[in-house]
Protein backbone atom coordinates (compact mmCIF):
# COMPACT_ATOMS: atom_id res chain seq x y z
CA UNK A 1 0.00 0.00 0.00
CA UNK A 2 1.10 3.68 -0.62
CA UNK A 3 0.68 6.31 1.25
CA UNK A 4 -0.28 9.29 -0.65
CA UNK A 5 -0.10 13.10 0.80
CA UNK A 6 -1.88 15.42 -1.32
CA UNK A 7 -1.26 19.50 -0.45
CA UNK A 8 -4.27 21.59 0.99
CA UNK A 9 -4.89 23.14 -2.20
CA UNK A 10 -5.73 19.74 -3.57
CA UNK A 11 -7.71 18.63 -0.40
CA UNK A 12 -10.03 20.99 -1.58
CA UNK A 13 -11.29 18.60 -4.04
CA UNK A 14 -9.71 15.23 -2.61
CA UNK A 15 -9.05 13.43 0.33
CA UNK A 16 -8.41 16.00 3.81
CA UNK A 17 -5.67 13.72 5.00
CA UNK A 18 -3.67 10.94 4.41
CA UNK A 19 -4.91 8.10 1.85
CA UNK A 20 -3.45 4.91 1.48
CA UNK A 21 -4.05 2.97 -2.19
CA UNK A 22 -2.62 -0.09 -4.25
CA UNK A 23 -1.21 0.94 -7.58
CA UNK A 24 1.52 0.19 -9.71
CA UNK A 25 1.95 3.05 -11.74
CA UNK A 26 1.38 6.75 -11.55
CA UNK A 27 -1.17 6.55 -14.10
CA UNK A 28 -2.82 3.98 -12.26
CA UNK A 29 -3.07 5.74 -9.02
CA UNK A 30 -4.20 8.58 -10.02
CA UNK A 31 -6.99 6.53 -11.94
CA UNK A 32 -7.76 5.13 -8.24
CA UNK A 33 -7.72 8.23 -6.52
CA UNK A 34 -9.95 9.77 -8.98
CA UNK A 35 -12.44 6.98 -8.87
CA UNK A 36 -12.14 7.86 -4.92
CA UNK A 37 -12.81 11.48 -5.29
CA UNK A 38 -14.25 12.13 -8.89
CA UNK A 39 -14.18 16.33 -7.95
CA UNK A 40 -9.54 15.51 -8.44
CA UNK A 41 -10.47 14.59 -12.20
CA UNK A 42 -8.99 16.45 -14.59
CA UNK A 43 -7.30 18.84 -11.76
CA UNK A 44 -4.21 16.89 -11.46
CA UNK A 45 -4.46 15.63 -15.40
CA UNK A 46 -5.71 17.46 -18.14
CA UNK A 47 -8.39 15.01 -19.85
CA UNK A 48 -5.03 14.09 -22.63
CA UNK A 49 -3.98 12.22 -18.97
CA UNK A 50 -0.88 14.50 -19.02
CA UNK A 51 -0.04 16.27 -15.51
CA UNK A 52 -1.58 19.79 -15.23
CA UNK A 53 1.61 22.44 -16.07
CA UNK A 54 2.53 23.01 -12.03
CA UNK A 55 1.78 19.73 -10.97
CA UNK A 56 4.25 17.89 -9.33
CA UNK A 57 4.48 14.00 -8.24
CA UNK A 58 7.17 13.14 -5.57
CA UNK A 59 7.68 9.48 -5.34
CA UNK A 60 9.73 8.57 -2.25
CA UNK A 61 10.64 12.40 -2.58
CA UNK A 62 11.98 12.23 -5.97
CA UNK A 63 10.24 14.46 -8.87
CA UNK A 64 8.97 12.37 -11.61
CA UNK A 65 6.36 15.18 -13.05
CA UNK A 66 9.33 16.22 -15.53
CA UNK A 67 10.90 12.69 -16.34
CA UNK A 68 9.01 9.45 -16.67
CA UNK A 69 5.43 11.24 -15.49
CA UNK A 70 2.22 9.42 -15.15
CA UNK A 71 4.49 6.08 -16.83
CA UNK A 72 6.13 6.36 -13.47
CA UNK A 73 6.56 2.63 -11.89
CA UNK A 74 5.44 1.99 -8.35
CA UNK A 75 7.61 -1.15 -7.51
CA UNK A 76 9.06 -0.88 -3.88
CA UNK A 77 7.52 2.55 -3.34
CA UNK A 78 5.88 3.35 -0.03
CA UNK A 79 4.91 7.17 -0.23
CA UNK A 80 3.50 9.88 -3.15
CA UNK A 81 3.58 13.41 -2.58
CA UNK A 82 1.59 15.07 -4.99
CA UNK A 83 2.31 19.14 -4.71
CA UNK A 84 2.10 22.47 -6.63
CA UNK A 85 5.35 24.08 -8.06
CA UNK A 86 6.10 27.65 -7.12
CA UNK A 87 4.53 29.63 -9.92
CA UNK A 88 2.39 32.84 -10.85
CA UNK A 89 2.33 36.38 -10.20
CA UNK B 1 -31.51 48.63 -0.60
CA UNK B 2 -34.52 46.31 -2.15
CA UNK B 3 -33.13 43.84 -4.31
CA UNK B 4 -35.08 44.79 -7.69
CA UNK B 5 -33.03 48.69 -7.28
CA UNK B 6 -29.33 46.72 -6.66
CA UNK B 7 -27.20 47.34 -9.84
CA UNK B 8 -24.42 45.51 -10.63
CA UNK B 9 -20.89 45.45 -12.70
CA UNK B 10 -19.62 42.16 -12.86
CA UNK B 11 -16.02 42.40 -13.31
CA UNK B 12 -13.68 39.16 -14.33
CA UNK B 13 -9.84 39.58 -13.12
CA UNK B 14 -6.79 38.43 -13.55
CA UNK B 15 -7.13 37.30 -10.24
CA UNK B 16 -10.69 36.49 -9.46
CA UNK B 17 -14.39 37.82 -9.33
CA UNK B 18 -15.43 41.03 -8.31
CA UNK B 19 -19.03 42.19 -7.99
CA UNK B 20 -19.45 45.66 -7.41
CA UNK B 21 -23.13 46.79 -6.29
CA UNK B 22 -24.45 50.21 -6.85
CA UNK B 23 -27.77 51.59 -7.83
CA UNK B 24 -29.40 52.81 -10.87
CA UNK B 25 -27.69 56.48 -10.28
CA UNK B 26 -24.24 54.77 -11.05
CA UNK B 27 -22.16 56.97 -8.85
CA UNK B 28 -21.52 54.81 -5.98
CA UNK B 29 -19.96 51.61 -5.59
CA UNK B 30 -19.68 48.91 -3.09
CA UNK B 31 -17.06 45.79 -4.25
CA UNK B 32 -17.70 42.52 -3.41
CA UNK B 33 -18.62 39.80 -3.23
CA UNK B 34 -15.33 38.31 -4.48
CA UNK B 35 -14.79 35.29 -5.26
CA UNK B 36 -12.37 32.89 -7.12
CA UNK B 37 -9.26 34.72 -6.16
CA UNK B 38 -6.21 33.77 -7.40
CA UNK B 39 -7.65 32.59 -10.48
CA UNK B 40 -8.31 33.82 -14.46
CA UNK B 41 -11.74 34.67 -14.95
CA UNK B 42 -11.80 35.78 -18.68
CA UNK B 43 -15.84 36.47 -18.17
CA UNK B 44 -18.65 36.59 -15.51
CA UNK B 45 -22.18 36.68 -16.80
CA UNK B 46 -25.79 37.27 -15.82
CA UNK B 47 -28.56 34.94 -16.98
CA UNK B 48 -31.30 37.03 -17.51
CA UNK B 49 -33.89 34.58 -17.34
CA UNK B 50 -32.88 33.32 -13.77
CA UNK B 51 -32.32 36.75 -11.80
CA UNK B 52 -29.34 35.39 -9.51
CA UNK B 53 -27.45 33.05 -11.79
CA UNK B 54 -24.64 34.33 -12.86
CA UNK B 55 -21.76 32.12 -14.68
CA UNK B 56 -17.94 32.53 -14.66
CA UNK B 57 -15.29 30.84 -16.80
CA UNK B 58 -12.89 30.33 -14.04
CA UNK B 59 -9.30 29.82 -15.85
CA UNK B 60 -6.50 28.67 -13.85
CA UNK B 61 -2.90 26.74 -14.50
CA UNK B 62 -3.10 24.91 -11.55
CA UNK B 63 -6.50 23.44 -12.05
CA UNK B 64 -7.25 23.55 -15.61
CA UNK B 65 -10.67 25.14 -16.48
CA UNK B 66 -13.78 25.45 -14.48
CA UNK B 67 -17.29 26.43 -15.14
CA UNK B 68 -19.36 28.08 -12.20
CA UNK B 69 -22.38 29.12 -11.62
CA UNK B 70 -23.82 31.23 -8.20
CA UNK B 71 -27.74 31.43 -7.66
CA UNK B 72 -27.00 34.63 -5.40
CA UNK B 73 -25.52 36.92 -7.49
CA UNK B 74 -21.94 35.87 -6.89
CA UNK B 75 -22.49 35.41 -2.99
CA UNK B 76 -21.38 31.17 -3.35
CA UNK B 77 -20.58 29.39 -6.08
CA UNK B 78 -20.56 25.86 -7.39
CA UNK B 79 -18.12 23.95 -9.97
CA UNK B 80 -20.55 22.84 -12.49
CA UNK B 81 -19.68 20.59 -15.40
CA UNK B 82 -16.76 21.84 -17.31
CA UNK B 83 -16.62 20.35 -20.88
CA UNK B 84 -13.97 18.32 -21.67
CA UNK B 85 -12.54 17.54 -25.11
CA UNK B 86 -13.12 13.70 -25.30
CA UNK B 87 -9.45 12.20 -26.18
CA UNK B 88 -8.88 9.40 -23.32
CA UNK B 89 -9.76 6.35 -22.63
CA UNK B 90 -13.07 5.34 -23.10
CA UNK B 91 -14.12 9.00 -25.16
CA UNK B 92 -13.95 9.04 -28.47
CA UNK B 93 -11.54 11.87 -29.96
CA UNK B 94 -12.47 15.12 -30.97
CA UNK B 95 -10.84 15.31 -33.80
CA UNK B 96 -10.84 12.83 -36.96
CA UNK B 97 -8.07 10.26 -35.80
CA UNK B 98 -8.08 8.72 -39.46
CA UNK B 99 -7.21 11.28 -40.84
CA UNK B 100 -3.11 11.52 -40.09
CA UNK B 101 -3.37 15.22 -41.04
CA UNK B 102 -5.13 16.27 -38.31
CA UNK B 103 -3.32 17.88 -35.43
CA UNK B 104 -2.27 16.34 -32.22
CA UNK B 105 -5.60 17.43 -29.76
CA UNK B 106 -5.15 19.71 -27.26
CA UNK B 107 -6.97 19.47 -24.26
CA UNK B 108 -9.62 22.06 -23.76
CA UNK B 109 -7.21 25.19 -22.08
CA UNK B 110 -9.41 28.13 -21.36
CA UNK B 111 -13.16 29.41 -21.13
CA UNK B 112 -13.15 32.29 -22.92
CA UNK B 113 -17.24 33.13 -23.06
CA UNK B 114 -20.79 31.99 -21.43
CA UNK B 115 -23.71 33.05 -23.57
CA UNK B 116 -27.42 32.17 -22.48
CA UNK B 117 -29.63 30.97 -24.47
CA UNK B 118 -32.62 32.65 -25.83
CA UNK B 119 -35.43 33.70 -24.36
CA UNK B 120 -37.76 31.06 -25.52
CA UNK B 121 -35.01 28.18 -24.60
CA UNK B 122 -34.44 28.83 -20.61
CA UNK B 123 -32.29 26.47 -19.88
CA UNK B 124 -29.87 26.34 -22.50
CA UNK B 125 -26.14 27.93 -22.39
CA UNK B 126 -23.49 28.03 -25.10
CA UNK B 127 -19.82 28.02 -24.08
CA UNK B 128 -16.94 28.83 -25.95
CA UNK B 129 -13.59 27.60 -25.52
CA UNK B 130 -9.64 27.37 -26.59
CA UNK B 131 -8.72 25.68 -28.96
CA UNK B 132 -12.05 26.85 -30.85
CA UNK B 133 -14.10 25.24 -29.47
CA UNK B 134 -18.73 25.42 -29.07
CA UNK B 135 -20.58 23.32 -27.03
CA UNK B 136 -24.49 23.57 -25.58
CA UNK B 137 -26.05 22.65 -22.47
CA UNK B 138 -29.83 22.67 -22.13
CA UNK B 139 -29.56 22.21 -18.48
CA UNK B 140 -27.97 25.27 -17.05
CA UNK B 141 -24.70 23.96 -17.55
CA UNK B 142 -24.92 20.42 -16.10
CA UNK B 143 -24.22 18.86 -18.91
CA UNK B 144 -22.54 20.28 -22.43
CA UNK B 145 -23.21 18.56 -26.19
CA UNK B 146 -19.71 19.42 -28.60
CA UNK B 147 -21.01 20.90 -31.35
CA UNK B 148 -19.16 18.91 -34.19
CA UNK B 149 -20.36 21.62 -36.77
CA UNK B 150 -17.21 23.82 -35.35
CA UNK B 151 -15.36 21.09 -33.27
CA UNK B 152 -15.18 19.20 -36.30
CA UNK B 153 -15.13 21.52 -38.85
CA UNK B 154 -13.15 20.02 -41.87
CA UNK B 155 -11.01 23.35 -42.55
CA UNK B 156 -10.07 23.10 -38.44
CA UNK B 157 -6.64 21.65 -39.29
CA UNK B 158 -5.54 24.94 -40.69
CA UNK B 159 -6.60 27.17 -37.87
CA UNK B 160 -4.09 28.18 -36.08
CA UNK B 161 -4.41 30.45 -32.38
CA UNK B 162 -4.26 34.04 -32.37
CA UNK B 163 -1.57 35.82 -29.10
CA UNK B 164 -4.57 35.24 -26.98
CA UNK B 165 -4.96 31.58 -27.83
CA UNK B 166 -7.53 29.65 -30.23
CA UNK B 167 -10.05 31.22 -28.43
CA UNK B 168 -13.88 30.58 -29.75
CA UNK B 169 -14.78 34.15 -27.89
CA UNK B 170 -17.91 35.70 -29.30
CA UNK B 171 -21.72 33.69 -29.76
CA UNK B 172 -24.69 36.04 -30.28
CA UNK B 173 -28.07 34.59 -30.48
CA UNK B 174 -30.58 36.37 -32.63
CA UNK B 175 -33.39 37.57 -30.44
CA UNK B 176 -36.20 36.71 -33.20
CA UNK B 177 -34.78 33.64 -34.20
CA UNK B 178 -32.51 31.00 -31.80
CA UNK B 179 -31.55 28.94 -34.68
CA UNK B 180 -30.22 32.30 -35.59
CA UNK B 181 -26.33 31.63 -33.94
CA UNK B 182 -23.40 33.86 -35.16
CA UNK B 183 -19.77 32.72 -33.69
CA UNK B 184 -16.19 34.80 -33.33
CA UNK B 185 -13.74 32.43 -33.23
CA UNK B 186 -9.68 34.56 -33.45
CA UNK B 187 -7.70 34.06 -36.25
CA UNK B 188 -10.17 32.21 -38.16
CA UNK B 189 -13.45 34.69 -38.01
CA UNK B 190 -17.00 34.79 -37.96
CA UNK B 191 -19.47 32.31 -38.92
CA UNK B 192 -23.45 32.42 -39.13
CA UNK B 193 -26.15 29.39 -38.49
CA UNK B 194 -29.50 29.21 -39.68
CA UNK B 195 -30.17 25.96 -38.57
CA UNK B 196 -29.36 25.93 -34.89
CA UNK B 197 -25.85 25.14 -34.82
CA UNK B 198 -26.16 22.13 -37.39
CA UNK B 199 -23.83 24.21 -39.74
CA UNK B 200 -22.23 27.18 -39.65
CA UNK B 201 -20.98 29.59 -42.66
CA UNK B 202 -17.71 31.56 -42.67
CA UNK B 203 -18.96 35.57 -42.45
CA UNK B 204 -16.08 37.49 -43.37
CA UNK B 205 -16.28 39.35 -46.27
CA UNK B 206 -15.06 43.05 -46.50
CA UNK B 207 -12.99 42.35 -43.27
CA UNK B 208 -9.23 42.86 -44.32
CA UNK B 209 -6.38 40.20 -42.67
CA UNK B 210 -3.57 42.03 -42.96
CA UNK B 211 -1.21 39.06 -41.54
CA UNK B 212 -1.92 36.56 -44.57
CA UNK B 213 -0.56 36.78 -47.92
CA UNK B 214 -3.98 36.62 -49.21
CA UNK B 215 -5.48 39.78 -47.63
CA UNK B 216 -9.67 39.02 -48.00
CA UNK B 217 -9.69 34.69 -47.32
CA UNK B 218 -12.79 33.52 -46.30
CA UNK B 219 -11.16 32.60 -43.29
CA UNK B 220 -8.43 33.54 -41.28
CA UNK B 221 -9.20 36.71 -39.92
CA UNK B 222 -8.43 38.07 -36.32
CA UNK B 223 -11.68 38.69 -35.16
CA UNK B 224 -11.37 40.23 -31.64
CA UNK B 225 -15.13 40.85 -31.05
CA UNK B 226 -18.23 41.53 -32.26
CA UNK B 227 -21.73 43.01 -30.86
CA UNK B 228 -25.51 42.89 -31.97
CA UNK B 229 -27.16 46.36 -32.34
CA UNK B 230 -30.18 46.50 -30.33
CA UNK B 231 -32.67 48.13 -32.63
CA UNK B 232 -31.66 45.44 -36.03
CA UNK B 233 -30.28 42.46 -34.80
CA UNK B 234 -29.02 42.45 -38.62
CA UNK B 235 -26.34 44.68 -38.10
CA UNK B 236 -23.20 44.09 -36.05
CA UNK B 237 -19.96 46.23 -34.85
CA UNK B 238 -17.15 44.24 -35.10
CA UNK B 239 -13.61 45.24 -33.89
CA UNK B 240 -11.11 42.78 -36.09
CA UNK B 241 -7.01 42.95 -35.34
CA UNK B 242 -8.23 44.62 -39.10
CA UNK B 243 -10.05 47.51 -37.75
CA UNK B 244 -13.56 48.21 -36.88
CA UNK B 245 -16.57 47.36 -39.09
CA UNK B 246 -20.23 47.48 -39.66
CA UNK B 247 -22.24 44.72 -41.52
CA UNK B 248 -26.24 45.50 -42.05
CA UNK B 249 -26.59 41.97 -43.51
CA UNK B 250 -26.52 39.72 -41.03
CA UNK B 251 -23.03 39.30 -41.76
CA UNK B 252 -22.73 39.02 -45.58
CA UNK B 253 -20.79 41.97 -45.95
CA UNK B 254 -18.38 44.17 -43.76
CA UNK B 255 -17.93 47.45 -44.41
CA UNK B 256 -14.81 49.14 -42.57
CA UNK B 257 -15.31 52.16 -40.67
CA UNK B 258 -12.35 52.74 -38.72
CA UNK B 259 -10.27 54.42 -40.81
CA UNK B 260 -11.08 57.73 -40.04
CA UNK B 261 -9.71 57.12 -36.78
CA UNK B 262 -6.43 56.36 -38.44
CA UNK B 263 -5.28 53.13 -36.44
CA UNK B 264 -8.26 51.03 -35.68
CA UNK B 265 -7.06 48.55 -34.07
CA UNK B 266 -8.28 47.56 -30.56
CA UNK B 267 -10.05 44.51 -28.87
CA UNK B 268 -13.44 45.54 -27.19
CA UNK B 269 -16.62 46.97 -28.56
CA UNK B 270 -20.47 47.61 -27.26
CA UNK B 271 -23.50 48.91 -28.06
CA UNK B 272 -26.14 50.16 -25.55
CA UNK B 273 -30.00 48.82 -26.08
CA UNK B 274 -30.78 52.63 -25.29
CA UNK B 275 -29.32 54.28 -28.13
CA UNK B 276 -29.39 51.82 -31.14
CA UNK B 277 -26.96 52.61 -34.19
CA UNK B 278 -24.08 53.42 -31.27
CA UNK B 279 -21.32 51.36 -30.95
CA UNK B 280 -18.53 51.90 -28.60
CA UNK B 281 -14.61 51.62 -29.51
CA UNK B 282 -11.35 51.61 -27.16
CA UNK B 283 -8.79 52.28 -29.90
CA UNK B 284 -5.61 51.09 -29.35
CA UNK B 285 -1.89 51.21 -30.63
CA UNK B 286 -1.42 47.89 -33.09
CA UNK B 287 1.98 47.60 -31.50
CA UNK B 288 1.74 48.59 -28.22
CA UNK B 289 -1.65 47.85 -27.34
CA UNK B 290 -2.40 50.76 -25.08
CA UNK B 291 -4.53 54.10 -25.81
CA UNK B 292 -1.66 55.04 -28.09
CA UNK B 293 -2.75 59.20 -27.47
CA UNK B 294 -1.71 59.09 -23.71
CA UNK B 295 -5.02 59.06 -22.47
CA UNK B 296 -8.18 57.16 -21.56
CA UNK B 297 -10.61 57.52 -24.45
CA UNK B 298 -13.94 56.10 -25.92
CA UNK B 299 -14.74 56.90 -29.25
CA UNK B 300 -18.52 56.94 -30.30
CA UNK B 301 -19.73 55.70 -34.12
CA UNK B 302 -22.97 57.08 -35.19
CA UNK B 303 -24.21 54.42 -37.48
CA UNK B 304 -27.09 56.78 -38.70
CA UNK B 305 -24.91 59.51 -39.81
CA UNK B 306 -21.62 57.74 -40.24
CA UNK B 307 -19.68 59.98 -37.71
CA UNK B 308 -16.82 59.42 -34.90
CA UNK B 309 -17.19 61.09 -31.74
CA UNK B 310 -14.48 60.88 -28.71
CA UNK B 311 -16.38 61.06 -25.91
CA UNK B 312 -13.82 61.49 -22.84
CA UNK B 313 -12.34 65.19 -22.24
CA UNK B 314 -8.54 64.40 -23.93
CA UNK B 315 -5.80 64.40 -21.29
CA UNK B 316 -8.81 63.77 -18.52
CA UNK B 317 -7.50 60.55 -17.31
CA UNK B 318 -3.50 60.35 -18.56
CA UNK B 319 -1.94 56.65 -19.02
CA UNK B 320 -1.53 54.27 -21.32
CA UNK B 321 -4.73 51.66 -20.79
CA UNK B 322 -5.25 48.60 -22.20
CA UNK B 323 -8.59 47.00 -23.05
CA UNK B 324 -9.12 43.41 -24.07
CA UNK B 325 -12.10 42.20 -25.96
CA UNK B 326 -14.92 41.89 -22.65
CA UNK B 327 -13.40 45.13 -21.16
CA UNK B 328 -16.44 47.12 -22.19
CA UNK B 329 -19.98 46.75 -21.41
CA UNK B 330 -23.40 49.04 -21.54
CA UNK B 331 -26.20 49.13 -19.59
CA UNK B 332 -29.77 48.80 -20.51
CA UNK B 333 -30.48 52.32 -18.55
CA UNK B 334 -31.65 55.53 -20.83
CA UNK B 335 -29.19 57.27 -20.81
CA UNK B 336 -26.93 54.46 -21.38
CA UNK B 337 -24.21 54.24 -18.71
CA UNK B 338 -20.99 52.74 -20.21
CA UNK B 339 -17.97 50.53 -18.52
CA UNK B 340 -14.38 49.77 -19.31
CA UNK B 341 -12.16 47.97 -17.57
CA UNK B 342 -8.45 47.83 -18.15
CA UNK B 343 -5.67 45.57 -17.78
CA UNK B 344 -4.16 47.47 -15.32
CA UNK B 345 -7.36 47.22 -12.86
CA UNK B 346 -8.86 50.71 -13.38
CA UNK B 347 -12.98 50.68 -14.06
CA UNK B 348 -14.26 53.65 -15.98
CA UNK B 349 -18.25 54.70 -15.68
CA UNK B 350 -20.31 56.61 -17.51
CA UNK B 351 -23.91 57.39 -16.13
CA UNK B 352 -24.81 59.11 -19.24
CA UNK B 353 -23.60 57.94 -22.52
CA UNK B 354 -20.31 59.08 -22.56
CA UNK B 355 -20.82 62.55 -21.09
CA UNK B 356 -19.13 62.22 -17.75
CA UNK B 357 -16.87 59.63 -16.71
CA UNK B 358 -15.58 58.37 -13.54
CA UNK B 359 -13.70 56.23 -11.82
CA UNK B 360 -14.83 53.58 -9.42
CA UNK B 361 -12.59 53.98 -6.17
CA UNK B 362 -11.27 50.63 -6.16
CA UNK B 363 -7.54 49.54 -7.95
CA UNK B 364 -8.99 46.05 -9.32
CA UNK B 365 -6.51 43.03 -10.78
CA UNK B 366 -6.30 43.49 -14.31
CA UNK B 367 -9.71 43.37 -15.65
CA UNK B 368 -10.62 40.87 -18.54
CA UNK B 369 -13.96 40.82 -18.82
CA UNK B 370 -16.84 43.62 -17.42
CA UNK B 371 -20.68 42.63 -17.76
CA UNK B 372 -23.86 44.14 -16.03
CA UNK B 373 -25.90 42.02 -13.21
CA UNK B 374 -29.69 42.58 -13.54
CA UNK B 375 -29.79 45.81 -15.53
CA UNK B 376 -33.36 47.25 -15.04
CA UNK B 377 -34.96 47.95 -18.20
CA UNK B 378 -34.45 51.41 -19.74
Amino acid sequence: MLDVHLDSWLREFGPRGKERLEADSVEHLLDALEEKYPRLRFKIRDETGRLRRYVRVFVDGEDVSGTTGVETPLVGVQTIDILHSIAGG
Amino acid sequence: MAEREKFRILVGTRKGTYIVEGDTGRRRWKIGPVAHEGAEIYHVVADPRNPGTLFAAVNSDFWGPMLQRSRNWGKTWQEVSTPLTPVKKDRQPLFNDADPTTPVPRPLRNLWRIEPGHASEPDTVYLGADPHLLFRSTDLGQSWVPIPAINEHPARKGWSPGAGGACLHTILIDPREPKRIYLGLSAVGTFRSEDGGTSFRPTNKGVLAPFLPDKHPETGQCVHHVVQDARDPDTFYRQDHGGMYVTHDRMERWTRIGKPLGDDFGFGVASPRAAPGRAYFVRLDGMARVTGDGHFQVHEWNDAKRTWRKLVRPGAFPGHYGVQREGIATDDLDPAGIYVGTTTGQLFVSPDAGRNWQLVPFQFPGIHSVSLGNPPAG
